[in-house]
């Protein structure tokens, strides 16, 4: 009878440091990629810059570092911020959100910290760099994007391109041959960052009174493309990228400085069907291999990491960067700007 | 004295028979009047219900004014009022302007290729507005516009003569975009109009034009205002111009507000103020859906407009007819021809451009090619979903409606045809918005937000005061002899209706329906309104295409459903042929 008490006490002892050591050898990313194995799915949400096929390469590499078979729904961007105010308007009557994961700009990401509507992770304990975690962890800083006035170089001379941002304000540019993107969230980061609140409102004002061609970003390039707007205020570089692509002829006025860098933070959402293969794939975006399928894509890098094409691009320049701190601030004036140019009521 | 009380026995039981049949269509009536009563005054009450709350949709947040005086304390939304005044009353005028001609052309006189213009007649009315819209850029643009640049070379203009980018040129490119409903609107009338009056002026040796000024538009003048206004109100809450010509302009219409509150370009989505300024809307729609039915019950009493007993017979154009088919094939050339190459053009470049040889050289199909990774197969199957099952609901629901107003005595019929007709005096987009509202606010009770069936019910509901008005003129041709045959033949109610009613009334009935699949399939307000990524239709890749600034991938699409449309209406066309054409019975 003792002997066989003994044996018991033996026995649980034996299964309980049995457990301890399997607990202590499953690292987090081991329990990521066995639910992520249970979920099979990914709802991906991203700038449309990336397409079917970089989604389906992304999807590809992924599934391949981490031995899984998960489906990737792309999910194209037609605009960011109706998106993420379909997220805000979902959460808030208790519906969970389409998508698992957003690639949006930073100052997206901003609109869902305020409303705490990120699933968080503790990301560094897989490996990734702090520098690039924000919003409390709720997201990763995969890329930068840089903004511009831009132009089509076949229907603009580059001597007549603009060499400063006050440049945009020149009477030449009356009558609807200035555009201005919805994207007004750059002028915002400039008054969160050198500018201050007061010079960009005021630059804003101005910038609105030469009555400028209103649009989508997309839609701009297309009349950029077109001529019939000579010169966009700003531009994204992945307009550019899908333009070169294309072999059409948009380019930046890059003597301009200085140059807005928005982010792109790719997060999980709170409500997420999917937060194993979202927190997994967020990580995977981190990654080398996850970059540079990025970069081939969408021909964004980022900023931070050297030899990279962003981190080239900006050497030699005065950069804007947006910092959590300012995103407040940032929310703001963007919807402050967007009522004086008229894109909102 | 045995059979005396035998005969009253069977009258006594044949009257209660009579009786129980009478209760079971009031009780049917009852029923169904219920049910479009949740159908269509939900989503009214929920644009109602959000004008007064702020917040999101599920908030729970006390009922407030706060949106209504923003909304009316606020200068700019007199001035958007004005726009959208302007542009409903001039896209009308132009729409009319076109239309009225071009009806009595192809209605009254002997032009040739009548066959053919009605097909490309309709076509033209299945290419999305906002491709067209797309197109008419390209020609009309103060920049870059093709024709402006034509003209300017010929004329040596300093400017260019046209400005897309206003309020005229808006109006223009959507009242261009009317004249094929329109066309199919009037065109009834006009086909069973009384001759003898235009005879008369002939014999007495007026002219073809004083003819058709003095009494054509006379005695179809019922019809044409009855048009006018169902344009007009159509005309308030139409999206696609307004947002591709007048938001780039800073020209702002009622119906860019809503969407712009739903679907802000900064911030976030402000349900309250869609609302407050839905409700100005509805009040709109309501005084013009109450004109509508006082002009179309005027027409009736026009003894002259009753297609019985005449054979209206086609007046010769002789030398005329060059003309006339100039004018014909001048309008099938801004609304089908022009915007058809220009899309061709643009869908085979590898980006945007202009004309020019430089161009002809890099033409490629691979925007074609690309199609299928780019779209999947999801929009194509929520598209067919709808083409099929809008339709279907609508005309079921129409021809029971029509059933119980137009063949049975049930007292509160009038109030079923009026309630039925009340979806025309809410704008789409405000319908479309109500039951977003809905779905998002009280998604236990209704829990079809995010799939194909929610746009489903919006399409239903819009078209089903088109599919009654339809299925009542159908139904009063038939004669009720038919009907009361079946029933002394011992046939009950439904039998008698889906045996002698519906053969009857099938071509009608056929015809609107494939009609309103085919407006369901190109309709983009609504689906845009209600679009998730699970009831992503063909229409609204087309849009979300447009807002990435691929343009010659939509083009490229726009081409497929060009085609796809055509063949559609041909097919149906071949159909038909024995039994109607499309749009004959509107």
């Amino acid at each position: 009878m003792a002997n066989s008490k003994l044996l018991s006490v033996f026995g649980l002892a034996a299964v309980l440091l049995g457990a301890s050591v399997e607990q202590a050898t499953a690292t987090p990313v081991d329990d990521l990629i066995a639910g992520a194995k249970k979920e099979g799915v990914i709802e991906f949400y991203g700038p449309s810059t990336l397409g079917p096929e970089g989604a389906k390469e992304l999807a590809g590499a992924f599934n391949k570092k981490y031995g899984l078979n998960i489906k990737l729904n792309f999910n194209a961007s037609g605009n960011m911020t109706r998106d993420i105010g379909k997220v805000v308007g979902l959460s808030a009557s208790g519906q969970p959100p389409e998508w698992d994961i957003m690639v949006v700009t930073d100052s997206h990401h901003g609109s869902l910290w305020f409303r705490k509507l990120h699933k968080t992770f503790d990301y560094k304990s897989l490996g990734v760099d702090p520098k690039i975690i924000e919003y409390d962890n709720g997201v990763i800083s995969i890329a930068n994007q840089f903004a511009l006035p831009a132009y089509n170089k076949k229907i603009l001379p580059a001597k007549d391109a603009p060499k400063r941002w006050e440049d945009l304000l020149d009477p030449k540019w009356k009558g609807g041959k200035l555009g201005v993107t919805s994207s007004v969230h750059h002028f915002a980061r400039l008054a969160a960052g050198p500018w201050g609140e007061e010079k960009t409102t005021d630059f804003v004002k101005k910038l609105a009174a030469m009555q400028p061609t209103l649009s989508r970003a997309g839609e701009m390039a297309q009349r950029l493309l077109l001529g019939e707007v000579l010169i966009s205020a700003t531009m994204q570089d992945s307009q550019l990228h899908e333009s070169a692509q294309q072999g059409a002829p948009l380019v930046f006025a890059d003597a301009v400085q200085p140059v807005v860098s928005p982010e792109y933070h790719v997060g999980v959402l709170k409500g997420a069907p999917h937060p194993n293969v979202g927190h997994l794939f967020t990580v995977f975006m981190s990654t080398k291999e996850g970059q540079q399928l990025w970069e081939k894509h969408t021909g964004h890098s980022s900023a931070y990491v050297p030899g990279t094409k962003a981190y080239q691009f900006i050497q030699g320049k005065t950069v804007v960067y947006m910092k959590q701190d300012q995103a407040q601030l940032v929310d703001k004036l963007t919807r402050q700007y967007g009522k004086v140019f008229g894109f909102d009521n | 004295m045995k059979a005396e009380s035998h005969s009253e026995v069977l009258v006594a039981a044949g009257d209660g028979l009579a009786r129980l049949k009478s209760q079971g269509v009031s009780l049917f009536a009852s029923g169904l009047s219920l049910f479009l009563m949740v159908l269509i005054g939900v989503p009214v009450v929920m644009v109602i219900l959000m004008s007064l709350r702020t917040g999101f949709p599920g908030e729970t947040v006390p009922l407030t004014l706060a949106n209504y005086l923003d909304v009316y304390a606020n200068p700019r939304t007199y001035q958007v009022l004005l726009n959208t005044l302007f542009f409903a009353v001039t896209s009308v005028s132009v729409a009319l302007l076109i239309t009225v001609p071009l009806v009595w052309i192809l209605m009254r006189t002997d032009i040739p290729l009548k066959k053919t213009i009605y097909v490309l007649l309709t076509i033209g009315i299945l290419i999305p507005v906002f491709l067209r819209t797309i197109a008419w850029i390209i020609l009309l643009s103060p920049r870059i516009g093709l024709l402006n640049k034509w003209l300017q070379q010929i004329f040596d203009l300093a400017a260019p003569p046209f400005n897309l980018y206003s309020l005229p040129g808006m109006a223009f490119v959507q009242g261009i975009s009317f004249v094929p409903g329109a066309f199919f609107m009037l065109a009834a009338a006009y086909r069973s109009m009384d001759p003898s009056l235009e005879e008369a002026a002939y014999t007495s040796g007026v002219g073809k034009l004083r003819t058709f000024l003095k009494i054509n538009i006379p005695i179809t003048w019922p019809a044409i205002a009855a048009v006018m206004v169902y344009l007009f109100m159509t005309a308030l809450a139409v999206f696609e111009v307004p947002a591709i010509i007048g938001l780039p302009a800073r020209i702002i219409v009622l119906s860019s507000l809503i969407f712009q509150s739903t679907s802000p370009n900064t911030g976030l989505p402000d349900y309250g103020m869609a609302g407050a300024y839905g409700a100005i809307m509805l009040l709109f729609g309501l005084v013009f859906a109450f004109l509508y039915v006082r002009l179309v019950k005027q027409g009736k009493k026009y003894t002259v407009i009753t297609g019985r007993g005449y054979r209206p017979r086609e007046i010769a154009l002789r030398s005329w007819k060059w003309p006339a088919l100039a004018f014909v094939f001048f309008y099938l050339s801004i609304e089908v021809f022009i915007p058809f190459l220009v899309l061709l053009w643009t869908s085979l470049l590898p980006y945007l451009q202009l004309p020019s040889a430089d161009a002809l050289s890099l033409l490629t199909f691979k925007h074609y090619l690309e199609m299928p990774a780019h779209v999947g197969v999801k929009p194509f199957i929520n598209t067919l979903i709808l083409m099929f099952a809008v339709p279907t609901l609508t005309m079921l629901l129409s021809v029971l409606v029509s059933w119980v107003v137009i063949r049975t005595q049930v007292s509160f019929r009038g109030l079923l045809d009026t309630l039925a007709f009340v979806p025309h005096a809410v704008p789409g987009i405000l319908m479309a918005v109500g039951l977003a509202y809905l779905g998002l606010s009280y998604r236990d009770v209704f829990p079809l937000y995010g799939t194909i069936f929610i746009i489903v019910i919006a399409h239903t509901i819009n078209w089903i005061a088109y599919g009654t008005r339809t299925t009542n003129s159908v139904m009063i041709q038939v004669h009720r002899e038919l009907e009361e045959a079946g029933r002394v033949a011992g046939a009950s109610v439904p039998r008698v209706l889906w045996k002698i009613v519906l053969p009857l009334i099938a071509a009608g009935v056929l015809n609107s329906w494939v009609w309103i699949g085919l407006l369901s399939y190109r309709e983009v307000t609504m689906a845009l309104t209600l679009y998730t990524r699970n009831n992503v239709v063909i229409s609204t890749v087309v849009w979300q295409f447009w807002g990435s600034g691929w343009v010659p991938q939509v083009a490229a699409l726009g081409v497929i459903l060009i085609l796809f449309a055509t063949i559609v209406v041909g097919t149906v066309r071949v159909v038909l042929s024995r039994i109607g054409e499309i749009g004959e019975a509107s």
